[in-house]
């Protein structure tokens, strides 16, 4: 026993990892125990309670849009609130815990000890970006599972779902399309956490970070808004933000998710291609 | 530190396939090589497309719209330059469904053999029109369906123009011929010529190009940028007014949600001066609109149409005064005294016509 003990530690002596699902498991416990993180998981919940109880207080024929759709017809309520987050607040969550990821540690002196310790550099990106979409993942099942609640016992509609295409669907079909959207969000989310972290790589401040995200999304919005501009539109992440009212006809075409969804893979290589060049020429 | 030089390598190549893969995506796809298909005559390729009978089929379509048509309240989105897309399944005996989306909201019309619905997801209203078989089958869709809009073109251009086949074309991934249909030179018109790709194997149009005179980019095209054969789920075809629906019945003759112009006679009052490319619609204007009540009907020109006076420029002539309204392939007066001309003309085509 003994002498394998000592085989196994002459076999490698020089073992520089750490394992990585400690590494991961490390990282999301960093990520939640913040208190803004969980303050932040919160006031998500919050917004399809807020939405619900607009609806049912207005109470008469809504207009068109994703809003009017969900007066009742609860479990539209999901998508509809998923839609309404993901032009700024969702993004504002992403952004926060990708400038926290690096630049924070960076400002705080503490990316230091992450350099200089026994993980690749590599490694740490893929740590920090897990981190990230850990926030991301979990933002939007709180605000996808509040809303289904929130739907169905608020807004009402029996289970069902009236399509904009003016068919019904039943219950399991209906949360298939909540979970569709919300599996698109996190696509989306991942992009712009991806874009983040290598912005978040290049500073120490992490309010550069949150400005630039934030600002870069409304200047998106903007071009996409020009009619001249329009063949812009196909480069730009936000001009298929759209497309999460597709999941709400029938048949569901695939076309405008699945363009959207290739956008962000594209984004997302950007992004994760730059940090992982950054922080390999980073100075500890 | 040749380990880290070989990762900013695969960094570097991460983030160029990105960008690359973000043209790919923003590149259109393009016209790919022009198919090579066996030569067919004009007279045939029209003859077959008289007799094609397709079969079910599904696709989408896209309009790209340059008309210019001066922005009319309450007028459909897709009436004002733009593109837009619509979602077609067509069925046997004349079953379909048409979605036009816009935005977050949704048009859905259905025809299940013996009844049309037409659902508006914006304000939850579905209209029941009884239809007689027959009747609607190639009408229904015809805006929207380049198959019904363009043989029906074929119809009525081929005596003063010229129809030649020019080349192939891809359409939605489909090889097909070119049908060009230019006027004849002694025809006064705005338009350059009217191109209708039809699909080689089915012989169906699946494109309408309508080019105008002075502008190499289309004024019009409506085409299937996908499109697939085979039988269609048959619960496409009916349909169920949601709860929370209020439900319309309009039992009287369809008023076509989306109708196409001239499809029938002209109505009472109206006269045609001229034929071919240079027709000239002469008629009342809409001030005592009859057999259209519906506010939701649009106008175009000559049709009930909402308050015209604010629209054109001012013209006058021997004929009297009035406005000129002036789009891409169309030119519309609209006199003082009441009458309305319109055509694909040039202005002063229309004054001679209303000089008459």
């Amino acid at each position: 026993m003994s002498t394998s003990l000592v085989e196994r530690d002459t076999a490698q002596p020089t073992r520089t990892t750490a394992p990585l699902d400690r590494l991961l498991a490390a990282e999301v416990r960093w990520v939640l125990r913040r208190p803004r993180t969980l303050v932040m998981l919160g006031l998500f919940a919050l917004i399809p309670v807020l939405i619900a109880i607009g609806i049912v207080v207005a109470d008469r024929q809504a207009g068109g849009g994703l809003i009017g759709a969900v007066a009742g017809n609860g479990l539209v309520l999901p998508i509809a609130a998923l839609t309404l987050s993901l032009t700024l607040l969702l993004p504002l969550a992403v952004a926060m815990a990708a400038a926290d990821a690096i630049a924070g540690e960076a400002s705080h002196g503490t990316l230091r000890g992450l350099l200089l310790a026994p993980v690749g550099r590599l490694r740490l990106v893929g740590v920090k970006a897990f981190g990230v979409l850990v926030v991301a993942t979990l933002a939007v099942l709180v605000i996808a599972v509040v809303g289904v609640l929130a739907g169905s016992l608020i807004v009402g509609g029996s289970g069902q779902v009236v399509t904009l295409s003016g068919t019904t669907l039943g219950t399991g079909e209906a949360l298939g399309r909540v979970a569709l959207v919300a599996v698109w969000v996190i696509g989306q989310l991942a992009a712009v956490g991806a874009i983040a972290l290598a912005l978040s790589s290049l500073t120490e401040h992490p309010l550069v970070v949150l400005a630039s995200v934030l600002g870069g999304l409304i200047v998106f919005g903007v071009l996409g808004a020009i009619p001249a501009l329009d063949w812009l539109q196909p480069w730009l992440l936000t001009s298929g933000w759209g497309a999460s009212a597709d999941a709400l006809r029938d048949p569901l075409p695939l076309g405008g998710l699945g363009e959207s969804t290739l956008r962000a893979l594209c984004y997302l290589a950007i992004g994760l291609g730059f940090t992982a060049v950054r922080m390999q020429r980073r100075d500890a | 530190m040749t380990a880290g030089r070989a990762w900013s390598r695969i960094g570097v190549g991460a983030a160029l396939a990105g960008a690359v893969g973000l043209g790919l995506i923003a590149v259109p796809a393009g016209a790919g090589a022009a198919p090579e298909l066996p030569p067919v005559s004009a007279q045939d390729l029209v003859s077959s497309v008289l007799t094609a009978k397709p079969g079910p089929f599904n696709g989408t379509v896209a309009l790209d719209n340059a008309l210019g048509l001066p922005s009319i309240p309450g007028a459909p989105a897709q009436l004002a330059n733009g593109t837009s897309t619509a979602r077609v399944w067509s069925g046997d005996d004349g079953k379909g469904r048409l979605s036009i989306p816009s935005g977050s909201d949704e048009k859905t019309v259905v025809a299940d053999g013996t009844t049309v619905w037409t659902y508006d997801s914006a304000d939850r209203t579905a209209a029941k029109h009884a239809v007689t078989p027959g009747e609607h089958a190639p009408d229904q869709r015809s805006a929207t369906d380049p198959t019904a809009a363009a043989a029906q073109a074929i119809e009525t251009l081929g005596k003063t123009s010229t129809i030649t086949v020019d080349g192939t074309a891809e359409v939605a991934g489909r090889p097909a011929y070119d049908l060009v249909l230019a006027p004849n030179p002694t025809e006064r018109t705005l338009l350059r010529e009217v191109r209708i790709a039809v699909d080689a194997e089915k012989r169906v149009p699946t494109r309408l190009t309508v080019l105008a005179n002075g502008s190499t980019n289309p004024a019009l095209e409506i085409g299937f940028t996908d499109l697939t054969f085979g039988p269609q789920d048959a619960s496409l075809f009916t349909f169920t007014p949601p709860p929370g629906t209020t439900v319309t019945d309009e039992p009287a003759p369809a008023d076509k949600p989306e109708g196409t112009p001239g499809q029938s006679g002209p109505p009472a009052g109206t006269t045609v001066v001229g034929d071919g490319w240079d027709t000239v619609v002469v008629g009342k204007a809409p001030t005592a609109p009859q057999g259209r009540p519906t506010p939701g009907d649009q106008g175009r020109p000559g049709g009930a149409a909402p308050d015209l006076s604010s629209l054109g420029t001012p013209v006058s002539g021997s004929w009297g005064s009035g406005r000129l309204i002036t789009t891409a392939v169309a030119s519309a007066i609209v006199t003082d005294d009441g009458r309305v001309a319109g055509g694909a003309v040039p202005e002063q085509v229309l004054t001679e016509a209303l000089a008459k």
